[in-house]
């Protein structure tokens, strides 16, 4: 198997991250299963036939249009906006895209509504030094308290990490989570409550509910 | 830290009814409402038709490694009825063609009740371990199933033996050899030796071709790679060397 191959057949961990989404339900609503093996005695029990190779879109993949538009598309990249310094808004790591924001995006032409394009992570786009304001290449290094940084190649500064990189679609940042109804709150989960006893789950409990069993169950079998 | 746990929010419960403020009431898994009656199979009246329903994120292992047992099976009532309303929302979303918000939110429900399971089956097994020296989980055996192929059985409690027990044996097909199935077993492993053969050919032609790329390439992690690829055969190859004339 082709390692692009391997590559292109899975959601990006970035995309993930952001969705917020269980991984059961990516690929619950992912998968386009065109036959299943029956139920019974078969040779190859639980086989199925289904797609394993998906064109990522801009569409984020677990959603409904990305189902029904899954076909090739064009995207050309423009180059109006080239040498220009913009914000990161959106990652498409399946197909190493970054959708990059430059200033104002109200911008209207005739009829024609500007949006942004795609931009290839490889060569399209250069992080910004922080101290000269120019493009530069980054090399990932450690810190002396083990952390591991860009820095860039150019002046040797550390190239920090912005605080949306841990933005998903539920909350900007985890502080700023707004709780829901349903949700325990963070007090009550890290609360410990668990004492090691030499007693099984079920003994536990039945002495918690003041359960008593004495009757000896009668003879089985296992096979 | 503080921020960071404000993630961990999960499914639960809720505090509706009143309890007295003395702090020996206040339980960090509580009850639900007490309705008893069959709207507990649906959501709240609030949600019907919207468009989105949040939720936090599911219970991590590590989080219900904290709770006692009792909290553990509160909480497994509480997901279980959780996870009843959930799917009677998406049938009744399905029969009345309407949309199911957050359909994520069942496969949330349903991972936290396996790494609650889980968590209560590592107590079990922990306690079994001590007391016995066994695992005290269901026993299994490796068996060979109707087309020859191996298969790990589980195996099942009966109040008769096997040998007295009819159902079971209709219901149970093992191996037993036939022309039918010779012919299959004959046939599956041809096709199991042409793919390790043709692999076999694969990995030494592509390790001559990494040779040929790489000249001083690390010979002990080409070994490590490729284990069953003689590399002395592979350097006496043909293949080997690239197009140029000896000197």
């Amino acid at each position: 198997m082709r390692i692009t191959d391997f590559l292109f057949s899975r959601v990006g961990k970035w995309s993930k991250q952001y969705s917020n989404l269980p991984d059961s339900y990516i690929k619950r609503a992912m998968e386009q299963v065109y036959w299943r093996n029956p139920k019974g005695i078969q040779y190859r029990a639980n086989a199925a036939v289904q797609r394993k190779k998906y064109h990522f879109t801009m569409d984020r993949p677990w959603t409904e249009k990305f189902r029904q538009t899954n076909a090739p598309n064009k995207h050309h990249l423009k180059r109006k906006d080239k040498g220009k310094q913009g914000i990161i808004k959106e990652i498409i790591q399946e197909r190493n895209w970054v959708i990059v924001k430059i200033g104002d995006d109200k911008e209207f032409s005739g009829v024609y509504v500007q949006t942004e394009k795609p931009l290839l992570v490889t060569t399209d786009v250069a992080l910004v030094d922080p101290s000269e304001l120019i493009a530069t290449s980054i090399e990932w290094r450690y810190t002396e308290e083990g952390q591991k940084v860009r820095v860039s190649t150019r002046s040797g500064r550390i190239i920090p990490i912005p605080a949306t990189a841990e933005e998903t679609i539920d909350y900007k940042s985890r502080s700023t989570y707004k709780e829901q109804p349903k949700d325990t709150d963070a007090a009550a989960t890290s609360e410990i409550t668990f004492e090691p006893r030499l007693r099984t789950f079920e003994m536990d409990i039945m002495e918690s509910m003041g359960i008593k069993e004495h009757r000896i169950p009668p003879k089985s079998y296992w096979y | 830290m503080g921020s960071l746990c404000k993630l961990l929010n999960n499914l639960n419960i809720r505090n509706t009814f009143s309890l007295p403020n003395n702090p020996i009431y206040r339980r960090t898994i509580s009850c639900t409402t007490v309705k008893y009656d069959l709207m507990e199979f649906f959501d709240d009246k609030k949600n019907w038709g919207a468009q989105e329903v949040k939720s936090g994120r599911s219970w991590k292992k590590e989080e219900l490694r904290l709770k006692s047992n009792t909290d553990l099976h509160k909480l497994w009532y509480v997901l279980l009825k959780e996870r009843n309303m959930l799917l009677t929302m998406e049938q009744e979303a399905k029969d009345q063609t309407r949309l199911f918000p957050n359909p994520e939110r069942l496969d949330k429900v349903e991972d936290s009740m396996k790494h609650l399971e889980a968590v209560v089956r590592e107590r079990n097994v922990a306690y079994h371990q001590l007391e016995t020296g066994e695992t005290g989980e269901r026993p299994g055996k490796l068996e060979t199933g109707p087309f020859g192929l191996k298969f790990f059985y589980r195996m099942c409690e009966y109040p008769v033996p096997k040998h007295m027990n009819k159902k079971w044996h209709e219901t149970h097909q093992f191996y037993k050899s036939n022309r039918d199935t010779e012919q299959f077993l004959l046939k599956y492993r041809e096709k199991l030796y042409l793919n390790k053969r043709r692999k076999r050919t694969r990995d030494f032609n592509h390790v001559i071709g990494l040779l040929n790329r790489f000249p001083d390439l690390d010979m002990e992690a080409l070994k490590e790679q490729y284990p069953d690829v003689d590399i002395e055969k592979a350097k006496a190859s043909r293949k080997y060397g690239g197009h140029f004339a000896p000197k």
